[in-house]
């Protein structure tokens, strides 16, 4: 790989909160390529979605900042960045789909409109060239009668049909970097194939790098070529998909990729126990303690483990993983 | 069900529920929307029967409807032998003692200013005639069998984490010792990891206490764990209901094929041997349905005659029951 087209080092946001305040994402690292596609994994309140929108520069205003390190997007620092070369790259270079397709149209707007919204933003286009590029946008998301639909409001399409509108603006601009946040999980499964499907399409058209954020291991293997594991505001694991499923080298990414039932080639009636993770994700006040924090959850745990952060280790074959009994899983 | 040598304890037949919408041509004119329509199964005693379809299929509805929670307009179910359809009064209240629903989102169904203790007495005080002492008896044994701890008993709905809301609505569900319990997507509102615990202690609670599930999911990773028996529905219908086995690794209908087909695998060899089916479209219009086959237009098989009558549900030998003119043809088989 030659320069990454995003390179994030040390990263550390942090949140204020009641209690005060709280390293939501604790240094972070990660590099994306041209044209790759990489997945951030893990559950609810792990910071999957805070890294995106601090890619974003999309950070709540007075709550959340980042503290330290750098998002470095084709060379520019993105955290040194001004608010108007921000609002310049976001949804031009670098662009975001939401979980929500229901929340995420303004329902007063034809969808039409929105996406010609972006068009005029970025590249100038007037109102009838734009609304033209629109209907041919919602043809290149494969939603049939793209002409006639363009000027139907939200509430008029189907889940499906509102997160191919979402891509649609998303990809407005042909962006370097698509970021998929929970794309899927609202969707109906057989809907969520056609969506999987058209995102694999367009990155082979137009080179577009896509980050997928997922809590399903199923997913990440069908769509990234490799995956971030992120446990309570850090980094647990990163490597390439097949590897990780195969050999996981942390706790957590073996917990996670083993309590959900899958389905197999061939079934049989042996049904052994799901492997439970216990517990739950810390709270916010213990982010940034120095000791593991999954190890209140981990049968791996050791005296270690309590008293200090484990490291980033690198493996020979490309997996980092941040346990101190890395080599013992 | 002759080939089974269990007993039903559920029997439901052609049950239909409907639902009058404003629309259709001319005026006053009423048009019904047929979420259910034609569902007839079995479920054997302490067995699993998991329904399973995309949003809208009415596999929620049909559950309402076998709990009285919504009315049938027709058919027929069956608990033990006894009729549900037609309960009224306090022989209703009886039946409802028998079955029992754990609902899908732990955070809105359980009433945010009632104790934990207070949530699992509800049923207990509503459907039984048990004294205080009797239903605090029950209630600590119910916190202990779903894995939560007694001084939890007086906290508030807020002061638990998701997994453990799950817990309490479970314990609620047991608490009148009934013989059906509906679970209607227990898990898909908790996080992955959490996930498993539930599942487990529902297979837990079904092992030890002889309990009949009726599983409704999207998730068929999940379904795949649960059950013993699935039936798939699509637009109201039941279009293929099989064991556990035979639907996954012998599945016979499009719908279903093209179903299994989307769920993403962590498995190399299955992602390796599956062909993605994708069903284009979406599907038609449930208050105007077309004739024939409510599948055919989204079906790669599909012939004139799927567009013209609607294929009947029947056994094609083991009780694997299929609604699908063309399950014998060649062309479906390559699917």
């Amino acid at each position: 790989m030659t320069t990454p087209l995003l390179k994030v080092e040390n990263l550390r946001i942090e949140l204020t909160t009641r209690d005060g305040v709280a390293p939501v994402i604790d240094d972070l690292s990660f590099e994306l390529g041209q044209n790759e596609n990489i997945s951030f994994v893990g559950e609810s309140g792990c910071g999957k979605s805070m890294t995106a929108l601090a890619i974003m520069g999309l950070l709540p205003e007075k709550i959340g900042r980042i503290a330290s390190g750098s998002i470095l997007f084709d060379g520019e620092d993105l955290t040194k960045a001004s608010p108007a070369r921000l609002r310049a790259i976001r949804g031009n270079e670098i662009s975001m789909i939401f979980q929500e397709p229901m929340t995420s149209l303004n329902p007063v707007y034809t969808v039409g409109e929105q996406i010609a919204e972006v068009i005029r933003e970025h590249q100038g286009l007037g109102r009838k060239a734009a609304w033209d590029m629109a209907a041919d946008l919602l043809d290149a998301v494969r939603i049939p009668n793209a002409r006639g639909r363009v000027s139907d409001y939200p509430f008029q399409m189907s889940g499906g049909q509102r997160q191919r509108v979402m891509i649609a603006m998303a990809l407005a601009c042909q962006p370097k970097i698509l970021i998929a946040d929970e794309p899927t999980t609202a969707l109906d499964v057989t809907v969520q194939a056609q969506i999987f499907d058209l995102l694999r399409d367009l990155r082979k058209d137009t080179g577009t790098s896509i980050i997928m954020i997922t809590h399903d291991m199923g997913a990440v293997a069908e769509m990234a070529e490799r995956m971030i594991v992120m446990y309570a505001g850090r980094g647990a694991e990163i490597g390439p998909v097949e590897q990780i499923i195969e050999h996981a080298r942390h706790p957590y990414t073996k917990g996670l990729t083993s309590c959900v039932p899958h389905i197999v080639s061939q079934l049989t009636e042996d049904r052994a126990r799901l492997t439970e993770v216990p517990g739950i994700v810390p709270g916010l006040k213990d982010f940034g303690k120095n000791m593991c924090l999954f190890a209140s959850r981990c049968n791996h745990r050791t005296e270690e483990c309590l008293s200090a952060r484990p490291p980033m280790k690198p493996f020979e074959n490309g997996q980092i993983a941040a346990c101190w009994h890395a080599e013992d899983v | 069900m002759a080939d089974t040598p269990n007993t039903p304890l559920l029997t439901v037949d052609k049950l239909g529920v409907r639902f009058a919408v404003k629309r259709g041509g001319g005026w006053g004119k009423r048009a019904f929307l047929y979420a259910v329509d034609d569902v007839s199964f079995t479920v054997n005693r302490g067995e699993t029967l998991a329904i399973v379809g995309e949003s809208g299929s009415g596999k929620t509805t049909a559950a309402l409807a076998v709990a009285r929670l919504t009315a049938a307009y027709t058919g027929s179910v069956k608990l033990d032998g006894q009729e549900l359809l037609g309960l009224e009064g306090e022989e209703l209240r009886q039946a409802r003692n028998k079955v029992q629903f754990i609902f899908q989102d732990p955070y809105s169904s359980l009433n945010p200013r009632q104790r934990a203790e207070d949530i699992v007495r509800e049923p207990l005080v509503s459907l039984t005639d048990k004294s205080g002492a009797e239903q605090q008896q029950i209630i600590d044994r119910l916190f202990a069998e779903v894995g939560l701890r007694p001084e939890q008993k007086r906290l508030f709905p807020h002061q638990f984490s998701g997994g453990q809301r799950q817990r309490i609505g479970i314990a609620r569900a047991l608490a009148t010792q009934p013989q059906l319990i509906i679970c209607d997507e227990p898990v898909s509102a908790l996080d992955v990891a959490v996930q498993a615990q539930i599942l487990n202690l529902l297979r837990d609670l079904q092992s030890e206490l002889g309990l009949t599930y009726l599983f409704i999911s999207h998730d068929l990773g999940v379904v795949q764990h649960m059950c013993d028996s699935i039936a798939v529905m699509y637009m109201g219908r039941i279009v293929e209901h099989t064991d556990r086995l035979s639907l996954f690794n012998n599945p016979l209908h499009p719908y279903t094929k093209a179903l299994l087909s989307a769920v993403p695998s962590v498995d190399k060899k299955r992602r390796a041997e599956t062909k993605r089916i994708l069903i284009p479209g979406d599907p038609p219009d449930p208050v105007n349905l077309p004739p024939g086959c409510r599948f055919a237009n989204r079906c790669p098989a599909a012939t004139d005659v799927c567009r013209q009558s609607e294929p009947p549900l029947t056994d094609h030998g083991g009780y694997h029951r299929v609604a699908c003119h063309l399950v014998n043809d060649s062309k479906t088989a390559a699917i």
